[in-house]
């Protein structure tokens, strides 16, 4: 009999746990969202695609500098109209194709992930 | 067989008179002697040092710089027999076929011919260099079967592969005098002349001509040669120097009626630490760092800009290679731990690499030699060098880092981070090639280069330039094995002209 094929969402976000326990097997950190829970803010449909939160914020804390006009609405608004019928892993991969680069600290990194993070730090 | 002449030991007042005079024992001297071996015509090779290097010798070289921090004018080249190739490197890559061009987005750019003119010299300037058999951007195949290199999405940027060259029975590159002595002595139609400095260039009366030169030693004897034809190859500085302090018929200088000698000087800027790349496999193949042996050719990756890429955003030349492995502090770990995840990678084993580049240079009229007053023990100018390097040089080369960037992402191989922004940061960071090019440059205006199509001097019927002074546009590629290629192609010119 054939298996019902899982989801593409259900595969990204299996995939993001993956990525997150090899991580912590790095040594690089501990995915601090099997534990910590956040306030809520306006942006948790967008926040909740942040695997892990805390690394993110701190690379949001780092882009907020940069950009003193940051607007989290206008970003978040933005994002909305980018993750309409898309996942995380598709945003970035037209991020990347179409050249939305942004550059946090040297970092270059697909746009509308440094506009999450960035509104992680917010 | 000849024998090496001791200038030192020619009386002052002896006229010589060969067919073709060559002044400069380095690469491109040696390479055109080699050249016109067997040939009917009578040969000169005037050389200021000896086998070895000896400091009054090399003292002759020093100068002054302004501008851009820059070596010291007497540490960045040998003066003895070999020249250049006693302290370089070995990194042959050849010109690419976009660096002859006309390129609307680069002032001053374009040779007056396209690669075809040197491609049949390639290959003889290849095993000069003792680089192996020719492999360079054939090798991403071959090497990818010794250890995948890094995947980059489709893109701008592409893996492209620098050869070394490597001296035979040593682990060195090629040092031509060492190398090449022994055949030179065995060519019949040679006469090479060691501590001989040629230290001023006469025309004739009516400026149409070089008469005669003068050479000098350092124990004081003088002596003149008048050849037939004059080939000047003493590397860009030295070349400039010559033609400039040279003015009792041209008061400018010789070949200096449009004030171009000196001007465009050029080298590759290395600027160390440019960016940060990491690999989110873990570690990248060795050959990333140390030169690989494939069948013979020793082969190195460097990331290369595309010629459409090149054209669309309007960069120019750059060679990125890995240098060595680095640790990323909190922020570094922040970022690849958020990419990484975002991009559903397992970066458990990211490692993360310092690279650098050499970069090619906008042709730049300003960035000069010129005489000074002080005079060397010879009784000769010594040069100033202004040396610039302009914001968008640096803003060029960060654009194609970016691409890179991208096509890394793209590939979910790896991620950058650039790590030079302001002016200041690309300056400290800022090394040099020495790849001395530029002050005697081709072009077929007289009003727009010293030297035309086959490398002699506007307005002068009989003077030459040979090297990488005359290069008018100067890719990102390693200057020596494609200056020998444009030697050997002045040899056969000189075959031709010459009787």
């Amino acid at each position: 009999m054939k298996q019902p094929r899982p989801s593409r969402r259900a595969m990204v976000a299996g995939g993001g746990v993956a990525a997150a326990l090899g991580a912590a097997a790095l040594g690089l950190t501990l995915p601090r969202w099997l534990s910590h829970r956040y306030a809520p803010t306006p942006y948790d449909d967008l926040l909740g695609e942040l695997v892990d939160r805390e690394q993110a914020a701190r690379l949001g804390a780092v882009a907020r500098s940069e950009l003193p006009a940051f607007s989290a609405r206008a970003a978040a608004r933005e994002l909305r109209q980018r993750f309409e019928q898309r996942n995380l892993a598709e945003v970035l991969d037209a991020d990347i194709r179409e050249d939305r680069i942004a550059e946090v600290s040297g970092w270059l990194l697909p746009d509308s992930l440094a506009q999450l993070c960035t509104l992680a730090a917010s | 067989m000849n024998a090496f002449l001791d200038a030192r030991a020619i009386p002052s007042g002896t006229i010589l008179q060969p067919d073709v005079a060559i002044i400069g024992g380095g690469p491109a001297g040696i390479t055109l002697a080699l050249a016109l071996a067997q040939t009917p015509l009578k040969v000169m090779l005037f050389e200021s040092g000896g086998f070895d290097f000896d400091a009054k010798t090399q003292a002759l070289y020093a100068g002054k710089v302004a501008g851009v921090s820059y070596l010291p004018l007497d540490a960045s080249r040998m003066r003895y027999l070999g020249g250049g190739s006693n302290h370089w490197g070995g990194w042959c890559r050849p010109l690419d076929p976009i660096d002859f061009e006309q390129r609307d987005w680069v002032r001053n750019s374009g040779w007056p011919f396209g690669i075809k003119e040197l491609q049949p010299y390639f290959k003889r300037a290849q095993a000069l260099v003792e680089a192996g058999p020719w492999s360079y951007d054939r090798s991403t195949k071959p090497m990818t079967e010794v250890g995948e290199p890094l995947a980059l999405g489709s893109g701008g940027v592409y893996t492209s592969w620098f050869q070394f060259s490597r001296q035979r029975d040593s682990v060195l590159p090629t040092h031509f005098g060492e190398r090449y002595a022994g055949d030179l002595r065995h060519i019949a139609n040679l006469k090479l002349f060691l501590h001989a400095n040629a230290a001023y260039l006469r025309l004739s009366a009516n400026a149409a001509s070089l008469d005669q030169f003068d050479v000098a030693t350092l124990n004081g004897r003088r002596f003149s040669v008048k050849a037939q034809a004059t080939v000047l190859a003493l590397g860009a500085i030295e070349n400039a120097r010559l033609m400039l302090a040279s003015r009792d018929v041209v008061p400018a200088g010789v070949g200096n009626g449009n004030d171009l000698v000196g001007r465009f000087f050029a080298d590759h800027p290395i600027p160390r630490d440019t960016a940060t790349l990491v690999s989110f496999g873990g570690d990248i193949p060795g050959y990333y760092f140390n030169a690989y042996d494939l069948n013979g050719a020793l082969v190195r990756p460097a990331f290369a800009p595309r010629d459409d890429f090149k054209r669309n955003s309007k960069v120019l030349g750059s060679l990125t290679t890995v240098e060595n492995a680095v640790e990323l502090d909190e922020l570094g770990k922040a970022a690849v731990i958020t990419t990484a995840l975002a991009l559903g990678i397992d970066a458990s084993n990211a490692k993360a690499y310092s690279v650098g580049c050499g970069l090619e240079l906008e042709p730049d009229p300003e960035r000069r030699l010129t005489l000074t007053s002080d005079l060397d023990a010879l009784g000769m100018q010594r040069l100033k060098l202004s040396n610039r390097v302009s914001d968008s040089d640096f803003a060029r080369y960060r654009l194609t880092m970016r691409e890179l960037g991208r096509q890394l992402l793209a590939a979910r191989s790896g991620m950058m981070r650039l790590n030079l922004k302001s002016r200041d940061s690309w300056l400290a960071a800022l090394d040099w090639g020495d790849h001395h090019l530029g002050t005697t440059r081709m072009h077929v205006d007289p009003k727009q280069g010293v030297v035309d199509a086959n490398s002699r001097v506007h307005g002068l019927s009989n003077l030459y330039v040979s090297g990488g002074s005359v290069f008018p546009t100067y890719s990102a590629s390693n200057p020596t094995m494609n200056l020998l290629a444009l030697t050997l192609r002045l040899a056969d010119h000189l075959k031709q002209v010459v009787r």
